[in-house]
């Protein structure tokens, strides 16, 4: 059989035409996402603490509450496994009424009180948790049907709602799969959420396939591709060449405008903001004396540092705190000004200036801030040595007192107290036996944050942490810099279902309405 | 044969006792704390207590040592810290993937390298040999992460020719063969470059030699005074080389894996190291020893097949 040339033209653009066409009707439904890891560390929520592992988990898994997708603002919180809560007059008991029929990944059945009630109390053991300190204030949590779950505070937290919502300890696991699995668990976890684990391909990717039985409805992506590609300048060329759709950005106005150009691509830069301070250990000479922290703080230029990051991807900070928790306040940071600077040096005893030796990690981000940080302080007289070491052992000696400026960058669950109490908490000095990253060793708003922490009158507690943050800024215990935001780039015609303003899972969430266009 | 490859296999035991018993000691003087990795940098004193506890950190250095030796020699490795799996389990998943890559490069290396070193042996001082030992002399300083990228730029973005991902899970051979070129291709020519100079240097050694003048007296054509009696011999030197660079390449391609993102056991170990996981890196390490033994071992009965004159006793 011959086939005429006009024929064999005809039919090819025929088959072109309906490629075409069912391609227009049916969008993409498979998401590749580029982040920086090698591999995947763990994703049971108890113990999922990198940003690798946090926003997976973000997309497995769900809280009795959470914050509205694409937001991060306490205020925004809403039902998720729970339909309904209500809480005792003192705050001390909270009851949840679950929703019904909500299923577990992988035929894991129904999701009932009991793996509430298992879910919760594994999040307050240290010995199955790394959050369990963030538990501390339960007393009791009991099953009292099938869908009512009771818990009882000792005493009372800043927001309990904030404890069980849709991050680390809150998320809620299968208790038959956590028996069952063991530690398998850890890396193939079972959750409700809109995707399930799929398959780990050991240092290439992890595959979420679609939770068909998610309660909000079936998501409308069939899978997600996870791909683990630590190298920045091979991320963006995969992103470039079309091979992946999502990926994790740098913290840097160059970047976002680079993405910008690459047609059909956009960039989310959202909050939390990971506020860059340095941290200064007001115990040790000289900075045992207010005059040379507070020539320190003199001597930052927040302006330029921002201009330095690039102004979309980066912000003035406005206390000790990030900007946006619940309860942070504007302190008063102390201003730009060499002069003064110089000038308190002089008073403090050091009319030729001072060299102080820090240790910094040699992650390329945090060190090209401090290295501006250095010149900074280099024009009124203070001599900064950096010890440049790899993060690891920037973590473990900073922890040992080795540096009496720590640089930290950070960003914390958006309450108030989180973040005082882990960085400004006498029980969170380093060296102790209940340490966290109180770097600066002081204890001078101790009173504040706890009396802040169990106020039942939401006025009187941000009164409290915002006297604390005063406190703190006047006393020079860390100087603020700037703050970080997540950055992402997608493909532009990928739509999250949602505006994304802030994740706490530091990537955006991808729910039942994540789709292309 | 059997017996010369056991007693060399016998022969590096000790030898990986001592790295063994280096690397337990090392690790565990650099700063760092694997506890501190796992649960963050939001853990309580008290969480990285009993997580170190868990892990069996807190023990005495020696029961930890003999523990580990003990198991090692049981043919169990352990778990990693950080994720849990057995050691096993990990150098597998990734050994196929280094395995491809080094080979490739080996093949990739003497393809190019030995006829280039030939060539430029045969022109000696010539314009062809000031080419070619400018271009070797390129091909060792280039840095792989930047010929990695320029090749992507070239190859994936531009002609579109190969993807950026160096890795596939699809099954099929084609599609992971496809993606193999560019990595390869980055290590190869480096590789090359290596065998080129040495090949250069040996022939110009051996055309020098009086059999070499001989044969070609008695009227011996050039092609086979080259390839059958200057080659072979030249070869010695030419299979150390690669032998040893093979080694290398096998801990050293960390950099072609970053930017091609390939798994391999170069990356993995680097990431152990990262993240204090003491002991995947201690298991990697007597793997990674062991490979390097099996590799010596190949290149001594390589001598043999070249040189008749070499036996393994």
């Amino acid at each position: 059989m011959r086939i005429s040339r006009r024929a064999f033209t005809a039919g090819a653009a025929a088959i072109l035409a309906s490629t075409g066409a069912s391609a227009q009707q049916q969008p993409k439904k498979v998401l590749n996402v580029g982040m920086a890891a090698q591999d995947i560390g763990r994703l049971d929520p108890n113990y999922a603490t990198t940003t690798i592992d946090l926003v997976v988990v973000g997309w497995m898994f769900n809280g009795l509450v959470r914050f509205r997708p694409g937001s991060m603002n306490p205020e925004t919180i809403e039902p998720d496994l729970a339909e309904r809560w209500q809480s005792s007059p003192d705050g001390k008991t909270w009851t949840f009424q679950l929703r019904r029929g909500v299923q577990f990944h992988g035929g894991y059945g129904e999701m009932k009180a009991g793996d509430v009630v298992f879910s919760l109390l594994r999040a307050a053991d240290p010995q199955r948790s790394g959050f369990a300190a963030d538990f501390r204030a339960f007393d009791a949590v009991e099953a009292v049907d099938d869908y009512t779950v009771r818990l009882r505070l000792k005493e009372n937290v800043p927001s309990l709602l904030g404890l069980v919502t849709n991050y680390h300890g809150g998320m809620i696991v299968s208790k038959r799969a956590v028996e069952e699995r063991g530690e398998r668990f850890q890396r193939e976890p079972i959750g409700t959420g809109p995707f399930a684990y799929g398959e780990l391909r050991a240092r290439q990717s992890l595959e979420l396939v679609a939770h068909e039985q998610y309660f909000r409805g079936r998501p409308k992506l069939d899978r997600i591709s996870y791909r683990f590609i630590q190298s920045d300048a091979s991320r963006d060329l995969a992103f470039q060449n079309g091979e992946i759709d999502l990926m994790l950005g740098r913290q840097e106005q160059t970047w976002a405008d680079r993405v910008k150009q690459i047609p059909n691509a956009a960039v989310d830069v959202f909050e939390p903001g990971e506020l860059s301070m340095l941290h200064i250990n007001v115990t040790q000479a000289p900075f045992n004396d207010i005059r040379v922290r507070q020539a320190v703080a003199h001597a930052i230029n927040r302006e330029e540092l921002v201009r330095f990051k690039g102004a979309d991807v980066s912000r003035m900070p406005q206390s000790v705190i990030p900007m946006g928790y619940l309860g942070s306040a504007q302190a008063p940071l102390l201003p730009f000004n060499q002069e003064r600077a110089r000038a308190l040096l002089r008073e403090a005893g050091h009319p030729n200036g001072l060299t102080v030796r820090v240790i910094h990690t040699q992650l390329p981000s945090m060190l090209a801030g401090m290295q501006v940080v250095q010149s900074q302080l280099r024009r009124v007289g203070i001599n900064m040595e950096m010890e440049v070491v790899e993060h690891a052992t920037f973590h473990a000696q900073i922890r040992r007192n080795l540096s009496p400026i720590v640089h930290y960058a950070a960003a914390r669950f958006p309450i108030a107290d989180t973040y005082l109490t882990q960085f400004f908490h006498s029980r969170s000095i380093v060296g102790t036996p209940t340490a966290v990253t109180n770097f600066c060793h002081t204890n001078i708003a101790d009173a504040e944050i706890d009396a802040a922490r169990v106020s039942t009158d939401a006025n009187e507690q941000r009164r409290l942490w915002g006297e604390a943050q005063r406190k703190l800024a006047e006393q020079v215990c860390a100087v603020p810099m700037y703050e970080g935001l997540q950055v992402w780039g997608r493909r532009a015609n990928l739509e999250y279902g949602h505006p994304l303003q802030g994740s706490l899972s530091l990537g955006p969430m991808i729910t039942e309405l994540t789709h292309f266009k | 044969m059997g017996r010369y490859i056991l007693k060399r296999l016998a022969a590096a035991v000790p030898t990986l006792l001592a790295v063994l018993t280096v690397v337990f000691l090392l690790v565990r003087v650099v700063p760092g704390d694997p506890a501190q990795t796992i649960l963050g940098d939001q853990a309580t004193a008290e969480a990285l207590a009993a997580l170190r506890a868990r892990l069996g950190l807190d023990r005495p250095l020696h029961v930890q040592y003999f523990e580990f030796v003990f198991a090692a020699l049981r043919g169990d490795l352990g778990n990693s810290l950080v994720s849990g799996r057995p050691i096993i389990d990990e150098v597998v998943a990734v050994l196929p993937h280094t395995i491809d890559l080094t080979l490739a490069a080996l093949v990739i290396g003497s393809i190019f390298g030995i006829p280039l070193g030939i060539w430029a042996a045969m022109h000696r001082n010539r314009f062809i040999d000031y080419v070619t030992r400018i271009g070797s002399l390129l091909g060792l300083s280039f840095p792989v992460f930047v010929s990695g990228i320029f090749l992507l730029l070239v190859f994936a973005l531009h002609w579109r020719w190969f993807p950026v991902i160096g890795t596939s899970s699809s099954a099929d051979f084609g599609d992971r063969m496809h993606r193999l070129v560019l990595p390869a291709v980055n290590l190869g020519l480096i590789m090359a470059a290596y065998i080129t100079r040495v090949t250069r240097s040996a022939m110009l050694q051996v055309l020098g030699e009086d059999y070499v003048r001989t044969a070609r007296a008695k009227g011996v054509p050039r092609r086979v005074v080259v390839w059958r009696h200057a080659l072979r011999n030249a070869l010695i030197p030419v299979v150390t080389v690669i032998g040893l660079y093979l080694g290398i390449l096998i801990g050293n391609s960390v950099l072609t894996e970053i930017v091609f993102n390939r798994p391999g056991l170069g990356k993995v170990i680097v990431g152990a190291l990262n993240q204090r996981d003491y002991p995947m890196l201690q298991g990697l390490l007597v793997i990674y020893c062991f490979l390097i033994v099996v590799v010596n071992i190949a290149t001594d009965l390589t001598y043999g097949l070249i040189d008749p004159r070499v036996k393994h006793a």
